[in-house]
């Protein structure tokens, strides 16, 4: 509807620059009123809460006005920054974030590739169906699932020992080696089909023609996925590889903490984890907002970089 | 004009739209809530007016939140039905769902606090409840008299007023125990009756007797025989923590010993190396669950509920649902005995304390409530010994029956029925009365105040296999086989402690058992001879922590407890 509205100011009162003129917020008051509502719903919800971050340079207790509280400086990141565990659990938390960014996105475009290719609409809409449903399982669901799965009496044990790959069976949870890889394990199973929608989304809005051509001069299959699919859906890839460098400091919360014990804690640890145990769980919601502040800066920083990075390569980008 | 109204009239309609979608998609849980407490209200409100015959008592309702987990009881339950009608109080409850921190964060940030809640040291801090005694003293004459010799210690350290009414520890005559609730190396029934019902007095004589057993049946009903457990998940951490100070003697005081008022750490020493030295050996030797420091809670309560597991350190309460599964599964002999084991036989265990005053437990008055005066009367009523028995023995003739000596008995049939989940929902208030004041021990016509205590109650109610049991050791319930216990010291228990939300101490705190959970596991599962070299990275790295603004801090409060609770 707005594309159509627009349309129709466009060619009444043609203009050759555009300057912010009173006619020009006359004439487009409609979609000037229109964004108000969601104008404000960001400001309330998105910009007014970070007021909040002065609580990070507080010592901050509940129930007390803004005038009563004490103030600390930088107290509260001094002590995220040097404490020991700090550089382990943002290890963690970038290598975790790591593995399921490549896994997620490979998987998921590979995924995509193999659907789309499936000439048979039924079987295509059963595997979709089937990869993605796990999706809306909650994660306290999905790591009893994997923890049931990876014990000794487990499916995945029972499965290596009939394949005589192992002789005895192996305590996958008990090992900080493979923690990083059972977790983007179980992110794959999880996500993968509801990753792919987006991607046969863009593949379908890809010209038939290219394909036509590129048959008529004779590319296989493959040079076809290669040449015609792939850089079809290049900018939408892009695009979500920005958007998700972005939350490279969200490993994620559920997994970690619920998958984690003590014998694997110098592996499964995250940022959010050490967060709750220091800062929410002790009542000093400073610490909290600390480690808050230190995540959202660091986002911002690396979209940026990844913003400015797709901009030098020619690529779509976000800002 | 109307050509500029067509356009303006679509674009109010389209704000209205917009509008309407946002504030319903905001309001709408509030709105939700509101209506089911309303109608709960409501139908409780007509409930009342159809019941209460004299007319005399004003319906009103109280709500309450509960920290923990809970059922709501039926609609009819025959316990808050008689509440309703003799004093006009309505209960609707708020049971815990999810975390407690994170609930008690939302409550806190939005001041929104029902009229009574059960004790937390962070709502305290928040100021979430009001000041008691004067209350207490000007409308509450049964709760003073009740609280009188607990009245000092019941003060909060930091400022000196009582927030909570603490729900146990208050004890009135002849104290009737035959159930122990807390921590010990337990052990199955069958690995005692099969070695000769001996006296287990010291660690290495109880792993002996789990190897012996382990041996000789490698599979209990077709699956592997399990030696030891140790259970250490989320805050249940003591059946990994705790053990060393039992050991040597000591009560539980969480995570320090206290010798002559003077409390130190004991996860670094010599005697708690001992301990997990002798766990590490139980590993090597195949004694020890491969899974256990893997699983979960429940994962660990299948387990015993499965009958495999031959013994663990854990306290009672935290591991009764598996026992009782084991009941209705008849596998009496796969239940467990409680054992104080010690070191060496000259120790004398202290394992059974007497139960201290359950501070920060129980319901404290909210700064939201309309009325607290009607609420601390009604707090009042409920501690009247007729109510006291309402609550524990339940409605005589239909849930216990008086004998000819005045005894209170239950026949088999309403012994049953105190066991059945969906029963205790429709006919006991155990929500309530589990946070209320109450009176434990006996009551003034000598019978007990809990009907598993009551000693022929006790005796009718063993099973025939239980009964043989502690004929084989002389003993009239499972209670004995632990000392009696000691008159308190009067700081005990430390853990009890608060240890102030986001302190030092509470920091290392955090810390203590952060290592603890790491490396321990580590060290009990290392090949033999590198247990050493785990252990001292183990006690290199407690070292690095600031212990000592923790024991501080226990310090100072022993202290403090010491001036401020001597009598």
């Amino acid at each position: 509807m707005a594309v159509t509205v627009t349309k129709k100011k466009a060619v009444r009162k043609p203009e050759k620059k555009r300057t912010l003129t009173w006619a020009v917020l006359k004439s487009q008051q409609q979609l000037i009123w229109m964004s108000v509502p969601l104008t404000l719903y960001i400001i309330l919800f998105a910009y007014v809460p970070v007021w909040g971050w002065t609580m990070a340079f507080q010592n901050y207790k509940p129930a007390r006005s803004f005038s009563q509280q004490d103030w600390v400086g930088f107290k509260q990141f001094k002590f995220l920054f040097t404490d020991d565990d700090f550089i382990r659990v943002l290890r963690n938390t970038i290598g975790m974030s790591f593995i399921n960014l490549v896994l997620g996105f490979v998987t998921a475009i590979v995924l995509a590739l193999l659907l789309n290719e499936i000439r048979k609409v039924v079987w295509k809409r059963t595997v979709q169906t089937i990869s993605y449903l796990p999706h809306f399982l909650s994660w306290v669901i999905v790591t009893g699932i994997v923890a049931t799965s990876l014990a000794s009496d487990g499916i995945i044990n029972d499965i290596l020992m009939k394949l005589h790959l192992i002789k005895e069976p192996i305590l996958w949870l008990s090992e900080g080696k493979y923690f990083w890889g059972i977790v983007g394990a179980s992110h794959v199973w999880k996500e993968v089909g509801w990753n792919t929608i987006i991607y046969l989304a863009a593949m379908a809005s890809i010209d038939p023609a290219l394909y036509e051509a590129a048959e008529m001069d004779g590319a296989s299959r493959y040079r076809k996925m290669l040449h015609v699919t792939l850089p079809g859906i290049k900018s939408t890839i892009v695009i979500l590889l920005i958007m998700s460098i972005g939350h490279i400091l969200d490993a994620g919360f559920e997994v970690q903490y619920l998958l984690g014990n003590g014998l694997v804690v110098d592996w499964a640890e995250t940022i959010d984890i050490f967060v709750l145990k220091y800062g929410i769980a002790q009542g000093n919601y400073s610490l909290a907002t600390a480690g808050g502040i230190f995540k959202t800066v660091v986002s911002v920083a690396l979209l940026l970089v990844a913003n400015w990075t797709a901009k030098r390569l020619g690529e779509e980008r976000l800002l | 004009m109307g050509g500029r109204f067509k356009p303006l009239f679509r674009l109010g309609i389209l704000m209205a739209m917009t509008f309407s979608v946002i504030l319903s998609g905001c309001g709408g849980g509030k709105d939700n809530s509101a209506d089911n407490a309303g109608s709960a209200t409501g139908q409780t409100a007509t409930d009342n007016g159809g019941s209460s015959s004299d007319g005399k008592v004003e319906p009103f309702n109280v709500s309450v939140f509960i920290g923990e987990a809970g059922q709501q009881p039926t609609p009819d339950n025959k316990i808050y039905k008689k509440i309703k009608e003799e004093t006009g109080a309505t209960f609707n409850f708020e049971f815990l769902a999810g975390d407690i921190n994170q609930k008690l964060g939302v409550m806190i940030a939005g001041s929104d606090y029902p009229d009574l809640m059960t004790g937390n040291t962070k709502l305290t801090a928040a100021g979430a409840y009001i000041p008691l005694e004067d209350l207490i003293e000007k409308y509450a004459p049964n709760l003073k008299k009740h609280y009188e010799a607990y009245w000092n210690m019941m003060k909060d350290p930091n400022d000196g007023h009582i927030y909570i009414l603490p729900n146990y520890g208050v004890f009135n005559g002849k104290l009737n125990s035959s159930w122990y609730a807390g921590p010990a190396f337990w052990v199955q029934k069958d690995v005692l009756a099969e070695a000769g019902y001996p006296k287990v007095r010291t660690l290495d004589e109880y792993f002996d007797l789990i190897a012996k057993y382990k041996a000789k049946h490698p599979t209990i009903d077709g699956s592997p025989t399990i030696g030891f457990e140790i259970l250490n998940y989320d805050w249940r951490n003591w059946g990994l923590f705790n053990p060393p100070q039992h050991l040597i003697g000591h009560p539980n005081d969480g995570g320090v010993v206290v010798n002559n008022g003077a409390a130190e750490i004991f996860a670094d020493k010599d005697y708690a190396k001992q301990y997990y030295q002798k766990l590490n050996q139980m590993n090597e030797q195949g004694l020890i669950d491969k899974e256990t420091f893997v699983q979960n809670y429940d994962q660990y309560l299948a387990k015993l509920s499965s009958g495999t597991v031959l013994g663990m350190f854990d306290q009672h309460w935290n591991f009764q649902n598996a026992e009782n599964s084991l009941i209705t599964q008849k596998k009496f002999n796969r239940t467990y005995v409680g054992l104080p084991i010690v070191y060496d036989e000259s120790t004398k265990d202290y394992y059974r304390d007497r139960a201290p005053l359950n501070l920060n437990n129980g319901f404290g008055i909210s700064v939201n409530a309309k009325d607290p005066v009607k609420i601390i009367k009604l707090l009042d009523t409920l501690i009247t010994e007729d109510w006291q028995k309402t609550f524990t023995w339940g409605i005589e003739g239909e849930d216990y029956i008086v004998n000819d000596q005045g005894r209170f008995m239950r026949t088999q049939e309403q012994r049953d029925k105190q066991s059945d989940g969906t029963w205790k929902l429709a006919n006991k208030a155990d929500a309530l009365f589990g946070n209320l004041p109450k009176i434990e021990g006996s009551f003034s016509d000598g019978n007990s105040t809990d009907a598993a205590a009551q000693p022929e109650e006790y005796k009718a109610g063993l099973n025939d296999y239980d009964k043989k049991f502690l004929e084989a050791y002389g003993f009239n319930s499972y209670v004995d086989f632990f000392s009696e216990p000691p008159e308190n010291p009067i700081y005990y228990p430390a853990w009890s402690i608060d240890l102030v939300e986001g302190s030092e101490a509470k920091v290392a705190n955090t810390k203590l058992n952060d290592l603890s959970t790491k490396y321990l596991p580590k060290a009990i599962l290392a090949n033999p001879s590198d247990f050493d070299s785990v252990w001292n990275e183990y006690t290199s790295q407690i070292h690095k922590v600031d212990v000592k603004a923790y024991e501080d801090k226990i310090n100072e409060q022993i202290k403090w407890r010491i001036d401020n609770w001597s009598k």
